[in-house]
């Protein structure tokens, strides 16, 4: 696609004016309707005060997203997976767009079930990825609640988190009639022989090639390293955030973690994706010192396992609050701080081979029990869920055999709860209820 | 009977069998190291033990059946398995079965590099068949000898090459499609010799002129179960005239005439890229879509059968794309979908009668 320098101006102005003066405005107008009477008969919230943060974690991915708006003719646009490594893109100036997370937006939404009949009508089977159906739905109807995605110039998959991006990326690839780079990351068991680290490492220099061909520029290396350096203190920084939830009672919930990793996902390798979570980590640990909890009465600490189910984070999260229990650690949400403490800007490609080679999904079911052990021990949990989720079978197989023995060995309670992290259709609010109350019962 | 015959390759003739997931491996090694491969499509019909359970029932038929089947110790007559990494799916069985119990023996993986025909993948793909190869030879107690690898090779081309005629010239074939696909199918278990027996036999049944009377269809899915479907095809007055299941057609390799066999594992990467497109070795989606439709023009088929596996994500992400295909050759097109069951349904009986005879109403004369 040809870039014009008054396209690039319109996303320049987006971005750095536009984005934080809408999200302020906005910030406004949530601040004076909150001053206004209180409703009455409203039941006491079972949270602790809200986190500052949160408006900028608003203010940033409102900002994200408008800017995408005026990407596509102004820079390189890439279409990412979340495993991708992005640090490569970056330095030439890509717009990454992560149909993921836009996936999530969309459910938190509650457009799914439109989105993806769109693209039942043209052959798509319910039974897959919801992720995906969201993205195609999207792409096909031209519908999204962000206003407008960029179309991209480069489609970047890495089948570190599972198979089914590839063939989700092979449809857009024939949709857009852009080239496709496929990261191939074959499947760890135990560790990665040494062919398979030299297969990712060849990859990951022919990618540099193709991204500098569609970007019309020369990756630098000190540019590359900085990046990698960014990229590496913001999954620390990240871990850090999550860190704080090893205190008793934990200064936030699992939750609010599954909205605060957007900016890890979408904006890692930036330096305002880490001034957003030295603030995160900061008021996280200030409300420790003060014994502040994300709940206000912590009685029972829990381990989430899988994507959140995000059509009814706030529900699952209340019912669960107003008993005493929190999710005080995720699987999901510490993939993306684990993976970080690889990757080394003094070798950004060897590193790069190593950290998104070894992310969870991309790992035998031992490594999946060492890390859910891990994170039950190290956040001294006395309960874990495991989200079977219909729409992710990599990260849902296993899941059976993995209740018992983490129940097993721990002595802890496990609870395999049949979900969908992104299609309400596939889950009944009642029946999900139902079935956490008898589990929160069990621990009477 | 796969028992026994199992049992007795392992007496006459030394050879140890090794059960095989789907779907695309390289058969030769096996050959030429005398091991047995038996594939294990599922197998159909109910779960032989209840450890399919192990596996939500949001998993596809193949894994669950699978499971069961190695967990309830009726592939114990194997004495390794081999999980090519075909889909999410199967990459998650072969770490539930070998790492959490139910497979004790020896377990190999054989993955598939994804990211289309570019330079790593291919320095990559010749490093997973030495190392697969390695493994092999570990089990068959025996060093792979270069010259037992091209011996192997030129075998499997000679049964690429019947099964090539088979399936090209069927309408001249005098087989009914439930005689065709079983004598294709037993290659997934017959030693090959054995199996280029049987399908060169066959090749001697392939006449100057038509045979097959009836409308002809183009079909493409999975695997050709439950069996069948073909009598139902027969009953209402069509055959299958081109083939893309994932277990038949696109295991057929065409490859450029001169295969140079100097180096036979570079001979495997070079059939390899040659097969069919097929998204499960994660082809490109527009090459696959004109492979299809020149599969079709080529055959002369009257209509289009699609037929796959529920869950089945590497297939499914295609079926909106090969219906817009189809719908652009302005080609009648029926979808199917079943769960490895022995028997086909009523439901699915009826659609395919009206289909055969909505289809033999348009026929075109090829
Ligand atoms: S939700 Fe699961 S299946 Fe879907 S894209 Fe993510 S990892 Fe893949
Ligand atoms: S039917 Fe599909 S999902 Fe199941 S094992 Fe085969 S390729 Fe994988």
């Amino acid at each position: 696609m040809s870039r014009s320098i008054g396209r690039r101006i319109e996303f320049e102005v987006a971005g750095r004016v536009v984005g934080p003066a809408l999200a302020a405005f906005e910030r406004a107008k949530k601040l004076a309707r909150r001053r206004g009477p209180g409703r009455p008969g409203k039941k006491s919230s079972p949270f602790g005060p809200p986190l500052e943060a949160t408006r900028k974690l608003k203010e940033l991915m409102t900002t994200h997203y408008l800017a995408g708006r005026y990407a596509d003719g102004a820079v390189p646009v890439a279409w990412v997976t979340s495993g991708f490594p992005v640090e490569i893109l970056r330095p030439l100036g890509y717009h990454a767009v992560y149909p993921e997370n836009h996936a999530a937006l969309c459910s938190v939404q509650r457009v799914v079930p439109e989105l993806s009949d769109a693209v039942e009508k043209e052959g798509y089977a319910r039974d897959l990825c919801s992720y995906a159906r969201t993205d195609l739905g999207s792409v096909l109807t031209g519908k999204t609640p962000v206003g407008r995605l960029p179309k991209p110039d480069l489609l970047c998959c890495c089948t570190n988190i599972c198979q089914t991006v590839l063939y989700w990326y092979r449809a857009l690839a024939a949709h857009f009639g852009v080239p496709l780079f496929v990261l191939d990351t074959p499947y760890v068991y135990g560790q990665a022989p040494g062919h398979h680290r030299t297969y990712v490492r060849a990859q990951l220099e022919e990618l540099v090639g193709i991204a500098e061909r569609v970007a019309g520029k020369r990756v630098e290396p000190d540019e590359l390293e900085a990046v990698v350096r960014v990229a590496r203190d913001g999954t620390r920084l990240w871990g850090e955030c999550l860190a704080q939830s090893r205190a008793r009672p934990a200064p936030w919930t699992g939750f609010d973690g599954f909205f605060h990793i957007a900016p890890i996902v979408t904006l890692r390798g930036t330096e305002a994706c880490n001034a957003y979570y030295r603030m995160l980590r900061d008021e996280l640990a200030h409300r420790v010192a003060r014994g502040v909890g994300g709940i206000r009465d912590e009685r029972h600490r829990l381990l989430w396992d899988n994507l959140p189910v995000w059509f009814d984070v706030r529900g699952m999260s209340t019912l669960l609050a107003e008993r005493g229990f929190n999710f005080v650690c995720t699987s999901y949400t510490n993939a993306w701080a684990e993976a970080g403490s690889r990757i080394d800007p003094a070798d950004p490609i060897g590193s790069a081979v190593l950290a998104y080679t070894h992310i969870i999904l991309n790992q035998d079911l031992p490594n999946r029990l060492d890390i859910l052990r891990r994170l039950s021990r190290d956040y001294s949990v006395d309960g874990a869920v495991l989200h079977s989720d219909r729409s992710c079978k990599p990260y849902s197989i296993g899941q059976i055999d993995l209740k018992q023995r983490l129940a097993r060995e721990l002595d802890i309670k496990v609870l395999v709860l049949e979900a969908d992290h992104g299609d309400p259709r596939a889950y009944s609010v009642e029946q999900g209820e139902g079935r956490l109350t008898a589990f929160m019962e069990s621990f009477a | 009977m796969r028992h026994a015959y199992i049992a007795k390759q392992r007496d006459e003739h030394g050879r140890k069998a090794v059960a095989v997931l789907p779907v695309h491996y390289p058969k030769e090694l096996f050959t030429a190291l005398d091991l047995l491969a038996v594939e294990m499509w599922g197998p159909p019909g109910a779960p032989v033990s209840a450890d399919a359970g192990r596996v939500q029932a949001y998993v596809c038929a193949v894994v669950r059946n699978a499971l069961a089947f190695l967990a309830s110790g009726r592939a114990d007559a194997c004495e390794a398995v081999l999980f090519p990494h075909t889909c999410d799916s199967i990459q998650g069985l072969a770490t539930l079965v070998t790492d959490f119990g139910g497979w004790s023996k020896p377990s190999f993986v054989f993955q598939h590099p994804r990211g289309g025909p570019r330079p790593s993948s291919r320095a990559y793909y010749l490093s997973e068949l030495g190392s697969l190869a390695d493994g092999l030879a570990g089990l068959a107690g025996r060093p792979l000898e270069p010259e037992k690898l091209r011996e192997a090779v030129r075998l499997h081309r000679r049964i690429d090459a019947a099964r090539a005629a088979l399936l090209d010239g069927r309408r001249r074939l005098a087989l009914d499609d439930v005689e065709l696909y079983r004598l294709l199918r037993r290659g997934e278990w017959l030693w090959p010799e054995d199996h280029l027996a049987e399908l060169e036999a066959a090749t001697a049944r392939l006449g100057p002129s038509d045979v097959q009377r009836g409308a002809p269809v183009l079909i493409t899915g999975y695997v050709p179960e439950p069996g069948t479907l073909f009598e139902v095809l027969c009953d209402a007055g069509a055959f299958v005239v081109a083939d893309d299941y994932a277990a038949v057609g696109r295991r057929v390799v065409r490859p450029p005439a001169a295969l140079d066999l100097a180096d036979p594992f570079h001979a495997l990467a070079e059939l390899y890229w040659a097969a069919p497109p097929c998204p499960t070795r994660a082809s490109d989606q527009v090459g696959r879509m004109r492979y299809l439709a020149e599969l079709y023009r080529r055959s002369g088929a009257a209509g289009v059968i699609v037929h796959e596996q529920k869950f089945c994500e590497p297939e499914l992400f295609d079926v909106a794309a090969v219906k817009k295909t189809f719908a652009g050759l302005g080609a009648k097109l029926l979808y199917l979908e079943g769960e490895l069951e022995t028997e086909l349904s009523g439901q699915a009986t009826t659609r395919l009668e009206a289909f055969v005879e909505m289809i033999a109403a348009t026929a075109r004369v090829a």
